[in-house]
């Protein structure tokens, strides 16, 4: 094969693997999305705490110890000793469980039956007191996640594509990060126990009915304030997985909620109420602007992946405005 | 059936109920009962607040005053899934469906509150979960034998036509197995045939389960036909009482409807 083949299978390749990770914040939306018709602006922001509590934990941190220190003048920063990785990953789904409950309870609750917009400005609300809380709890600066997956540029791969290459010709083998690898098993394991919680399970069946109507699955007796809950701590936990991925790759930092609006496109081209939409959403907005920057973009001077999936969102928003997967929009006259 | 009427056997009443909207009157100072293994039927002109009944005795509306008793207790301020535990099963005048799931599904999603198995036995799916899941299939295929719609157990029920989704409605609420079911408008916007077979399956859910039923609709000919007693409601009010036979000579009944006669 010609370097310029095996350069393009590359991309292709670190495309996939970046579509995985925007596949993982947008599948968040999509379960919220589908549960309570919420638009919840929060979910990146979820992930970010998810992941400064996950950090927390690990290394021993005190909660809120700058506001201690500056209210009573001590100087606590640490307990000293640390979670091992399984109790802390434990720890901080306890943690996104009861914030799910105290958003029911806190928010939801109260706004019952409003308009999607006042919901969706309320999880505006949320997003920005999160990301204070999480200042203020675990501190401002950026920090290291490392819950042993492995990173890296893959050695073997490299040896493997450099044979690919015809003879003769200047290759040097392929990169791919080991832990895109495993971002990308782990989100398809995600999506399987997803797909089977919600067909096999009592609790599936429950969701699946308030997904698709409320008023008829209250008459048979599912209570919405219970599913809600679930579902918020289901989305809390798939925020978790997002930020560990996202904070073990570049860092556990603020910018991490800024994802979330990457997850806007793919919720786009994907349709807001499809779990494989997210999916699919996800890696074709990865494949597409890592193809495009790599075929169109030196024509144009280059970083076109910050723009390229918003263009391509709203080229679909003209032909195809419920998505690949949504359901269709039928108004009737 | 007779017998059940007979016997003075209370399954719920609704005591002085007041509902109002802001200014508005929905309900006022209403009393009623429904007797064990009857059909009750509540009629009166559009507006006059039978829905807004319906909606109480089933926890989406709460009542400013007055009190609800089923199954000889009182009932507190219960939210809708509350109601449906306790046994309270309903259909929609405008049908609430789960459009997306099939007829079978939406059948035993009905069944939601008969389920026990708790999580850790629904993740692993074997041992008491999948009997439960055998028995409750078992149940619901009954209910679908009874109201004739095997050739519809795998169809998607937002496909389906009008009388169809009113019947899978049915199908569902029966599905829960509970002491009253509520019908809103059960023949609403049927043909003479479709009403003929809704007629028969209120009836026969009746007779055969024994399901005490309470509903509303507007052909008078189906509602004196199949119900036991008639209570009549007019602008929030309630005007009349009885069987129907009684209901149709009372003379306030006759002015709500016709219009008041001078002479």
């Amino acid at each position: 094969m010609s370097p310029d083949i095996l350069n393009t299978i590359e991309v292709i390749l670190n495309g996939l693997m970046t579509g995985v990770m925007y596949s993982l914040v947008a599948l968040g939306f999509v379960l919220i999305f589908k549960a309570s018709g919420i638009f919840n602006y929060a979910q990146g922001v979820m992930a970010l705490f998810a992941a400064l509590t996950l950090v927390g934990f690990q290394t021993g941190q005190i909660p809120f110890a700058h506001l201690i220190n500056d209210m009573f003048g001590t100087h606590y920063h640490n307990w000293g000793v640390g979670f091992n990785n399984f109790i802390a990953i434990v720890l901080t789904i306890l943690v996104m469980i009861l914030f799910a409950w105290l958003v029911e309870r806190l928010v939801l609750k109260h706004l019952v039956n409003q308009e999607p917009i006042i919901l969706f400005m309320a999880t505006i609300g949320l997003a920005f007191f999160m990301e204070g809380l999480g200042d203020l709890m675990w501190g401002a600066n950026i920090k290291t996640l490392d819950v042993g997956i492995p990173s890296g540029g893959s050695f073997w791969w490299e040896d493997v594509t450099r044979t690919w290459a015809s003879a003769g010709s200047e290759y040097y083998g392929m990169y791919i990060d080991v832990l895109d690898v495993w971002a990308a098993a782990i989100a398809v394991l995600l999506v399987v126990i997803l797909t089977l919680f919600s067909q096999y399970t009592k609790t599936g069946r429950a969701l699946r009915a308030v997904a698709d109507d409320h008023q008829a699955a209250l008459t048979v007796g599912i209570s919405l304030r219970t599913i809600w809950v679930i579902v918020w701590s289901i989305a809390g936990m798939v925020a978790l997985v997002a930020g560990i991925m996202w904070g073990s790759k570049s860092g556990v930092q603020f910018s991490l909620s800024l994802i979330a609006l990457k997850a806007l496109p793919v919720l786009i081209l994907g349709g807001f109420t499809s779990i494989p939409g997210a999916i699919v959403g996800g890696l074709i907005i990865g494949v597409g602007e890592k193809l495009f920057e790599f075929w169109i973009g030196p024509l144009v001077g280059g970083a076109t992946e910050n723009w390229f999936a918003y263009v391509l969102a709203l080229f679909f928003l003209m032909f195809r405005p419920q998505g690949l997967f949504g359901e269709r929009i039928i108004e009737r006259v | 059936m007779n017998d059940a009427v007979k016997s003075d056997n209370i399954l719920l009443e609704v005591r002085n109920i007041s509902l109002s909207f802001g200014g508005v009157t929905a309900l006022e100072d209403i009393s009623f009962d429904i007797r064990r293994g009857e059909v009750r039927a509540i009629i009166g002109p559009n507006g006059a607040g039978k829905s807004s009944m319906l909606n109480v005795i089933n926890g989406f509306y709460h009542p400013q005053q007055g009190e609800i008793w089923f199954d000889g207790k009182i009932r507190h301020h219960m939210r809708p899934h509350e109601v449906a535990k306790l046994g309270i099963a309903r259909t929609f005048q405008n049908i609430a469906l789960f459009k997306g799931m099939t007829t079978l599904d939406n059948l035993m999603t009905g069944r939601i509150i008969k389920m026990r198995a708790n999580i850790l036995w629904q993740e692993v799916w074997k041992g008491p979960a999948e009997r439960e899941e055998v028995e409750h299939r078992q149940r619901v295929e009954e209910i679908i034998d009874f109201l004739k719609i095997q050739s519809i157990r795998k169809t998607p029920v937002g496909k389906l036509p009008y009388g169809m989704q009113k019947r899978v409605e049915l199908g569902r609420a029966l599905a829960a197995e509970s002491k009253l079911l509520l019908l809103d408008e059960p023949m609403a916007g049927m043909n003479l045939e479709e009403k003929e077979d809704m007629c028969r399956f209120v009836l026969d859910v009746n007779e055969q389960f024994g399901t005490t039923i309470a509903l509303i609709e507007h052909d008078m000919g189906v509602v004196m036909d199949i119900s036991d007693r008639v209570v009549v409601l007019d602008y929030g009010k309630k005007l009349a009482d009885g069987s129907p036979d009684e209901v149709r000579n009372n003379k306030a009944v006759i002015d709500a409807y016709l219009g008041v006669s001078h002479d």
